[in-house]
């Protein structure tokens, strides 16, 4: 557990650190970089000095790095060029949708991957298992945002029966069915998306881990014992059949769940962290974008060494894997 | 116990289609660019439909959307191959040294392998696209210096493993030396291992290179199955889409597909019990 611990705070340093490096690895001082060329000859320099030694910039590199880390920590993100905010209370407002969007995506598509596996691999070899393998292999290929995409055009511009941008009508609060309906009714594209890219998976493993299951002794103790087939299934073979599913989950859900979530919302123009550095990013927001960066990555981080450490509790064995 | 590629790959349907469709995808990209004309050209003939002219119509700034889609699926056939052979290449001499060296060098790769693999790479990869802005081969470059440790650490363990195996203890009591065992038995016997990292970090970085391309943050003059979605889907309200954007997307999602194929036979040849399931 603490070499763990050791490479999470590597990665830590090298997420801040490169945070810290690659803007300046641009051509050019800040200045220049935000105002353009002219203002070499716009500025005065009197006031470039004063904007430089007010933002740090006149120090050693050293000294600004360390003056960065200790403002991270303060949780000063930096200040939005194109909101006029500071990015931490930007990140704030738009972060709940990302987590209301991935957990419930996560939430819905391991339990429909785990329900469809345990079925499927209760019949292997069957048309059933067949049909839903091939439809899960199939949907396995298509990239986040191309599903996405797809869902937007033929639900909401073909056949035009789902809102498909934005988390909410304006003035729906005013509507007489209230601004929960409307809510809800914004999020069933970006959900359905993510429950079509996420659930591949954890139905595959599923199905392999219930395949190995149904051959163990106590399968057969349990039919021998008359057990009705439905407990042998959900309560004996699929229950054993949870640990690498819950295990793989939780390896998903920080990286390929948390980047699924960002390209869906972008979109969806689903107002979440996604969408907020898309939008940065054409609006040339720099601090915007680094500061989302650093709050995504470090979150994901987070949410890592929290599912290493619990897999150590559901299956004791992974202690001995390092 | 000797396990052949071919015969595994004669029972295999889906691994066959994979392959068949990457070598018939490779053909297309390299043939089409020399007849279908530049995808650069402009003309004032814009959103046609698709004609005899145009296979796949013109998009919005009158270009021949088959020709650019050939030339897409060039690039990311490039970068998909480009970052097979570089980063398998770095975890081969990463995984290799570090099982074969041990100590405290081990002990240091170990660590960075480690903190990579926690860290989301994806996102790391869109904050350096946004500043760097990559064309093709820096593209490849950065997905390659992210990727490699997933297969380092594949590769480290089995090193580890087979250093302990029979055949290896008694080279080393005929006197061989340890350049020879490494050349001449660990990699070789590595074989299986570094085609299933290949194809894995092949498949990761088509989908890296076109989700960048698709959310515009890689270089504007390249053109990759990735920037004809991102410039497609600005149309999305118009009928476009069925000959602007889902050829590109499919093309994408079908390159993905056999790599996974692929892949899974190869993990049945490294690990026959699969074979079963």
């Amino acid at each position: 557990m603490r070499k763990k611990c050791f490479s999470y705070i590597i990665a830590f340093l090298i997420i801040i650190t490169l945070n810290f490096i690659v803007p300046r690895l641009l051509p050019g001082d800040p200045l220049s970089a935000i105002y353009g060329e002219e203002v070499l000859l716009k500025l005065s320099g009197e006031t470039r000095e004063y904007i430089n030694s007010t933002y740090n910039l006149d120090r050693p590199v050293a000294i600004q790095y360390v003056l960065h880390v200790i403002s991270i920590f303060r949780g000063n993100l930096g200040y939005s060029i194109y909101y006029k905010k500071p990015v931490i209370e930007l990140v704030f407002s738009y972060i709940p949708y990302t987590i209301i969007l991935m957990g419930l995506g996560m939430l819905i598509s391991t339990a429909l991957g785990i329900v469809l596996g345990i079925e499927s691999g209760w019949r292997r070899g069957k048309r059933y298992d067949r049909f839903i393998l091939f439809m899960m292999i199939f949907f396995s290929g298509f990239p986040a945002f191309f599903m996405g995409a797809c869902f937007l055009i033929i639900f909401g511009v073909i056949l035009d029966i789902l809102p498909f941008q934005g988390a909410k009508t304006a003035y729906s609060g005013m509507a007489a069915s209230g601004i929960t309906f409307d809510f809800l009714r914004h999020l069933i594209l970006p959900l359905l998306s993510l429950v079509f890219v996420f659930t591949p998976s954890s139905y595959l493993l599923t199905r392999n881990a219930m395949i190995s299951s149904i051959k163990e002794p106590y399968i057969l103790l349990a039919k021998a014992k008359g057990l009705k087939d439905i407990r042998i299934r959900y309560g004996h073979a699929g229950r054993n059949s949870l640990i690498p599913v819950a295990t793989h989950t939780g390896v998903r859900l920080g990286t390929v769940m948390m980047t699924g979530t960002l390209f869906i919302e972008i979109i969806f123009s689903y107002p979440g962290m996604g969408t907020l550095i898309y939008n940065s990013i054409l609006n040339r927001d720099y601090p915007v974008i680094q500061g989302s960066f650093l709050f995504v990555a470090v979150l994901v981080l987070l949410i890592n060494f929290l599912m290493d450490i619990s897999y150590v509790r559901l299956d004791p064995r992974i202690e001995y894997a390092y | 116990m000797h396990i052949s590629v071919k015969d595994n790959l004669k029972r295999d349907k889906s691994a066959r289609a994979g392959l068949a469709i990457i070598a018939v995808l490779i053909l297309f990209s390299m043939i089409t660019p020399f007849f279908s004309g530049n995808p650069e050209a402009f003309s004032r003939s814009i959103f046609l439909r698709p004609g005899l002219n145009n296979i796949l119509g013109t998009n919005d700034l009158g270009q021949d959307i088959f020709s650019r889609l050939a030339h897409g699926l060039r690039t990311s056939l490039m970068v998909s191959i480009g970052v097979g052979v570089i980063a398998t290449s770095i975890s081969l001499l990463m995984g290799v040294s570090s099982g074969f060296i041990g100590g405290i060098y081990d002990i240091i790769v170990m660590r960075i392998i480690d903190a990579f693999l926690v860290m989301p790479s994806i996102i790391i990869l869109i904050l350096l696209s946004v500043f760097i802005r990559p064309a093709t081969v820096t593209m490849i470059i950065l997905i390659s210096l992210l990727c490699w440790p997933e297969g380092a650490r594949i590769i480290r363990g089995q090193t580890l493993a087979l250093k302990e195996k029979r055949h290896i203890y008694s080279a080393r009591t005929f006197g061989a030396k340890k350049t020879y065992i490494l050349f001449r038995h660990i990699i070789p016997d590595l074989g299986n291992i570094i085609v299933v990292s290949f194809i894995h970090n092949a498949r990761t970085a088509v989908f890296l290179e076109a989700g960048m391309a698709f959310i515009g943050i890689s270089s504007i003059t390249t053109i990759s199955l990735g920037t004809i979605m991102h410039n497609a889907f600005k149309f999305y309200y118009l009928p476009v889409w069925l000959w602007w954007f889902l050829p590109p997307g499919i093309l994408l999602s079908m390159i993905l597909l056999s790599f996974t194929f692929l892949g899974n036979l190869m993990e049945k040849l490294i690990d026959p019990r699969l074979n079963n399931a």
